[in-house]
């Protein structure tokens, strides 16, 4: 188990240079020059720009430029920020706690509705109630998710002023009060909401299939037939075995929603690290539009890996 | 002479109870109402969008300012927008900017996937190896960010419009999935006796491929084809909408659907926002459910 560990995360590595490189020479091809960041654009005379040009290693070749730029990266020197005029790794860790904050509250929902619902329909398929779930199904799986934000903001923001439409948190609160929690949840529930869903759909039809499937094996009817409670048969019995290829899936959730975090930040201005990536896209923020993809690309690779680890760990029939 | 052609006769009536995959899955199909309804209403929002622009050729772009925000109308059936625009005019432009990404990045990233898992999967061997690992690379890289970049980078250099920039990205990210499913069929496919015939009267590889193992494989990429279509849309909408795809001079679904991140105009002239959002949900709704038909059109093992 732990030398597999160890040869995927090793061959991982080639994934992940290749990345870098391809990163760099996207932001290499960007229009202007993406690296100007200390530069300080209101003097423009041409010998101050060569000369710090010159200082800051422009006219190097390519091959050192990139070797620099990685070394830096690796140390958690991003460069700096154009539009902030900070260094971008303060810039992207301000808004990181906010995307994560959501990211976890979306999982936790995602979770709590694909299991009642898939248990539901699996303990019960082909009634009206699997077969509205199977509807819900349906519609999460093709309506897009921004239309299902926008709808969202629309009724319980707009029309029913139940939620906020934007923003992370009311503004001027004190850190770690009890108003300041609440208000931080009660702005996430709206965005939390529309991403969670977004895989909710696809997990409740995993788990009312595999039910299903689980429910006519021998060791249910050898339950059964020893006296064993149908409650306790579902909860117990079968729900251990369909839980295991659920887990794998979280791993593959992280690229989901990062895509996912992307949009919903956006669309709902709250300020984590899919807004800022997008707000560095229209700004031409280069540092942090590398940074950012850098790390997005880092966390799909590490969703991949504890994927793949996972398996393993909760399927005893894998052997490596 | 009278016996022979009694035996041929009878041999024609036994040949045509056999139908073939393509004529037993129209049969199912047709058979499916969900999905003959879904591509009724897929072909008439593509016959629209299309012929539309032609038949209503007022201006697009000009702008009214005496007649902005206008509520729906006898004149104007969806109203206008800020700048006066007819919305009605707008949707059916929109909605052919948004289905030309959709299905021209569709047939592109099909024949690319294709093109490509059927040469990994018909040579093996080193070849297969290395294209791959390629392809994993790019199955790996997320997509949205990636998009995200190379779009910004393709319309920087201002020399492709909005619309062909976002096919060109996709293109070139979207061809991994395709290229997988059909190296796996490719690879239990050519193992079949045909292909060693064609190989022993020296049939050339391009052509036991394309003539030979492609149209075998066919239905698998036409199923895909059909997910692919849909993704394609969703994801121009969606990067239109959040201001990263085609840029907002040219109507798509997506851009018209941006308008909503105001709040004046989310909160009070839903007039604006609706149509596109209704129109991209029918959309994605009715290719979703002719996918499933032909899914189900193709698989042996349904009766129905």
């Amino acid at each position: 188990m732990i030398t597999y560990s160890l040869r995927r995360i090793v061959s991982m590595l080639p994934i992940l240079i290749l990345v870098s490189v391809v990163v760099f020479f996207l932001a290499k091809m960007m229009p202007g020059d993406p690296f100007t960041g200390e530069i300080d654009p209101n003097n423009t005379k041409p010998e101050y720009i060569e000369e710090m040009r010159e200082k800051l290693g422009y006219n190097d070749p390519i091959p050192t430029q990139y070797a620099r730029w990685i070394g830096n990266f690796v140390q958690g020197d991003f460069g700096k920020s154009t539009k902030y005029k900070k260094p971008a790794i303060e810039v992207i860790k301000d808004k990181l706690p906010n995307t994560i904050f959501l990211a976890v509250c979306a999982l936790i929902i995602t979770y709590l509705l694909a299991f009642s619902l898939g248990m539901y329909a699996g303990r019960k398929p082909h009634t009206i109630g699997d077969h509205a779930i199977g509807i819900f199904n349906y519609g999460g799986l093709a309506i897009p998710q921004y239309i299902v934000a926008i709808v969202a903001i629309y009724f319980f923001a707009f029309k029913l002023g139940w939620l906020p439409s934007s923003g992370s948190i009311k503004p001027g609160l004190e850190h770690g009060t009890w108003e300041f929690w609440s208000s931080r949840f009660y702005h996430v529930i709206l965005p939390a909401f529309t991403l969670g869903l977004l895989s909710t759909a696809s997990y409740t039809q995993f788990l009312r299939n595999d039910i299903i499937q689980n429910s006519r094996m021998d060791y249910v009817r050898s339950a059964r037939a020893r006296g064993t409670s149908e409650s306790s048969i579902y909860n117990k019995h079968i729900l251990r075995n369909s839980i295991i290829p659920l887990i794998t899936f979280f791993g593959f959730d992280l690229a989901t929603l990062i895509s996912g975090a992307i949009i919903t930040e956006t669309i709902f201005t709250y300020p984590g690290i899919g807004m800022l990536f997008i707000d560095s896209i229209t700004s031409r923020d280069y540092p942090i539009i590398m940074s950012l993809t850098m790390i997005f690309s880092l966390l799909t690779l590490l969703g991949n890996l504890v994927a793949d680890i996972l398996y393993g760990i909760v399927d005893p029939r894998i052997r490596y | 002479m009278e016996p022979a052609t009694e035996f041929e006769e009878e041999k024609i009536v036994d040949m045509e109870k056999f139908d073939s995959t393509w004529t037993i899955a129209r049969k199912k199909f047709i058979k499916n109402k969900i999905a003959m309804i879904s591509l009724c209403l897929l072909l008439f929002i593509i016959a629209f969008s299309f012929l539309g622009p032609f038949i209503l050729t007022d201006d697009i772009t000009r702008i009214h300012t005496d007649k902005s925000n206008l509520e729906p109308s006898s004149e104007h059936w969806f109203g206008t927008d800020r700048n006066g625009r007819d919305m009605f005019l707008r949707t059916i432009h929109g909605g052919k900017v948004s289905l030309t990404i959709g299905i021209v990045s569709m047939f592109a990233v099909t024949i690319i996937g294709s093109t490509i898992g059927a040469i990994a999967g018909y040579f093996g061997g080193m070849m297969d190896n290395l294209i791959m690992r390629f392809t994993d690379f790019v199955l790996t890289i997320p997509f949205t960010v990636f998009i995200i970049v190379l779009n910004t980078i393709l319309l920087g250099y201002e020399r492709v419009t909005g619309m062909w920039s976002l096919i060109i990205v996709f293109s070139l990210l979207g061809w991994g999935s395709v290229a997988r499913i059909v190296r796996s069929k490719i690879l239990s496919e050519k193992e079949n006796e045909y292909v060693l015939a064609a190989k022993s009267i020296g049939t050339k590889s391009s052509k036991i491929i394309s003539r030979h193992l492609i149209p075998n494989v066919m239905t698998i990429i036409i199923v895909q084809a059909t997910l692919l279509l849909a993704l394609y849309i969703v994801a121009e909408a969606g990067l239109s909408f959040i201001g990263v795809g085609v840029p907002p001079d040219t109507p798509s679904w997506g851009n018209m659907l941006m308008e909503a991140r105001q709040t004046d105009v989310l909160k009070n002239k839903p007039w604006i926002w609706v149509p596109p959002a209704v129109c991209i949900t029918l959309t994605i709704l009715s290719i979703n459910f002719v996918g499933e038909g032909l899914k189900d059109a193709f698989d042996p093992k349904t009766t129905k």
